[in-house]
């Protein structure tokens, strides 16, 4: 596939739509539109009617129009438009293509997504994982100010398990089409990412600054949380899924008592592999004393 | 009156720097019919005349040169294009209505789909409800859908407009004679812009393109579907073998034309490799610019959003 990038140029259909105002993000795209313009010196100067306001590349700090948008943004905001159609219409090409439509484009702008709308929803997951990123860093800007308590690790878990599962709540019944997705082996790397990352950051805010073997061990147990608890949540119809919270609860409990318990484990271990061993010593006398009888 | 039979490949390497003038068809009045130097308006004039005589053979012709296989480039660009119901098509050289057709048949079954999903959502109703919901469906079985075909050649869209009473294609369907390089259409028109085998034989490439942005909406999608150039060594020495000795024969043989069917092989040599294109193409202002190679690079299919 080719990775020739073109100069960023004002998307006209942007441009007529809407504004963009949010200039600190411009920053980055100025100084890639810089270089890309050096490295294209004459080519691009087409003779064709103008179409609109034409990207202005000078001066050093990048006077862009507002009006300037890149194709990856304009691609998440079909993303987000789309969103709203997907209770109706699944996670699919028609749920952009109506997402398209809100925006004023054309239902064909759908074409630039897969079919089988997988970037809808690894934009869903990431968007959500920002969303409990920002929950966090409030909470615990709160906690530092003094106006609220530093939670026990097991609460801090469950809350913030219980808060990224209820966004997934306007999309209940779609989200196991969705889950089936993320799981096809193309999507695999950026699913697994945006699920490590997220368990990471849960982490983090909750004050784990492990370096040793326990790092491992704790993101291994609260995926395993994470994901059974969504599993949990698909099939539940209690009122507010208040069985998926107390499933959560007894998880996140057992995991606790985990920490308790591996020293506890060890031996019974130990155990368990002597008790297997003589068995297998057994049987095989067993076998041999019936062959030579 | 042909100048050289073996493929120019030299003229057609060239150093990337290259401005297109040198190209030898964009710019001035010296272009190329196949390997001949023509002037643009005996070019016009020329392939006018081409698509003139093979009208009437043109849909046999394509099954026995590429044995039926065009019937799966076609189908692929269609389900590439994937359609919903109430997209407009402009279907540019569209000729005898291939693509039209193809289209109609797929936004059909996926409204027949979308309807089923519907009537699943809604089966507390009673048995006349459901009746009654057939009869307001049934006039809106393409879910106003639309396509235009477009052709310069008006013997060509006699083909298409006879093709389709045989096969019973009415709704949804318009036949408009035009030039490519000067589409009779008001600008933000078309959900989709398609040309299949056309842009090979318009003049001015980079007027065409510009056209399809102009009349294409905001978000709109231009499809390429045409003959471009195999990399793969052994295939494209068999591949020249094939198209120089065995098509013009076929045309000779089938359609009574062998001058005809020499342009044709001669014009897909001549024609801009892929990444040529591509750059056109975003020349002419689209974004997302991207292709397919179906068959080692024999057809490809680039895609562009005007965005």
């Amino acid at each position: 596939r080719c990775q020739h990038c073109p100069p960023l140029r004002a998307l006209q259909a942007s441009a007529v739509l809407r504004r963009v105002s949010d200039e600190h993000k411009k920053e980055p795209l100025t100084s890639s539109s810089q270089q890309q313009f050096d490295s294209h010196p004459a080519g691009h100067q087409p003779e064709r009617d103008p179409q609109g306001p034409r990207p202005s590349y000078t001066g050093q700090g990048g006077q862009e129009s507002e009006d300037y948008e890149s194709e990856e943004q304009l691609q998440r905001r079909i993303l987000t438009a789309a969103l709203e159609f997907v209770p109706e219409h699944g996670w699919t090409a028609e749920a952009i293509a109506e997402g398209a439509k809100t925006l004023g484009l054309s239902v064909a702008a759908a074409g630039m997504f897969h079919s089988d709308g997988s970037e809808l929803i690894l934009h869903f997951v990431s968007e959500c994982n920002t969303k409990l990123s920002e929950l966090l860093e409030q909470e615990q800007k709160l906690v530092q100010l003094g106006k609220a308590e530093k939670k026990p690790t097991d609460k801090f878990l469950r809350d913030a398990v219980e808060a990224r599962l209820r966004m997934l709540i306007p999309y209940i019944e779609k989200w196991p089409q969705a889950l089936s997705v993320l799981l096809l082996p193309r999507n695999i790397p950026s699913s697994l990412s945006l699920l490590t990352s997220m368990i990471d950051d849960i982490w983090h805010y909750a004050g784990d600054q492990s370096t040793d073997f326990n790092w491992y061990t704790r993101r291994a147990v609260l995926t395993g949380i994470y994901n059974t608890s969504e599993l949990v949540m698909l099939q539940d119809s209690s009122p507010d899924f208040e069985d998926t919270w107390r499933f959560l609860e007894n998880r996140v409990a057992d995991a606790m008592n985990m920490s308790n318990t591996a020293s506890q484990v060890q031996s019974t271990g130990e155990a368990v592999v002597q008790g297997l061993m003589g068995a297998a010593v057994t049987v095989s006398n067993a076998e041999t004393s019936r062959a030579v009888r | 009156v042909r100048l050289c039979r073996c493929p120019c490949r030299a003229l057609l390497s060239r150093p990337p720097g290259a401005p297109r003038s040198l190209r030898g068809f964009a710019a001035g009045p010296e272009m190329h019919f196949g390997f001949q130097t023509v002037t643009e308006a005996e070019r016009r004039k020329k392939i006018y005349q081409v698509f003139e005589s093979v009208a009437k053979k043109y849909d046999v012709m394509n099954d026995s040169m590429t044995l039926g296989i065009h019937r799966l480039w076609k189908d692929i660009l269609v389900h590439k294009m994937n359609p919903s119901p109430g997209t407009t098509l402009l279907d540019v050289a569209g000729g005898t209505g291939d693509i039209a057709f193809r289209f109609i048949n797929y936004v059909r079954s996926v409204r027949e789909q979308q309807l089923q999903r519907k009537l699943k959502h809604h089966q507390n109703l009673s048995w006349q409800e459901i009746f009654d919901s057939y009869q307001e469906d049934k006039f809106n079985s393409l879910g106003d859908s639309q396509v235009v075909v477009c052709d310069i050649n008006r013997e060509m869209l006699k083909v298409g407009k006879q093709k389709a009473q045989q096969l019973g294609y009415s709704e949804g369907l318009s036949w408009v004679l035009g030039n490519a390089e000067e589409l009779p259409f008001d600008d933000d028109k078309f959900d989709v812009y398609t040309i299949a085998f056309g842009i090979r034989n318009v003049t001015r490439i980079d007027l065409a393109l510009q056209e399809a942005y102009r009349v294409l909406k905001p978000g709109g999608r231009f499809l390429c579907l045409e003959f471009s150039h195999v990399s793969n060594p052994l295939l494209s020495r068999l591949y020249d073998l094939y198209s120089f000795q065995v098509i013009p024969v076929l045309g000779e043989v089938i359609a009574g034309d062998w001058k005809s069917y020499q342009y044709l092989v001669e014009s897909i040599r001549r024609f801009p490799p892929q990444e040529e294109l591509k750059e056109m193409i975003e020349d002419a202002g689209f974004f997302k610019v991207d292709y397919e190679n179906l068959n080692f690079g024999i057809v490809a299919i680039h895609s562009g959003f005007k965005l």
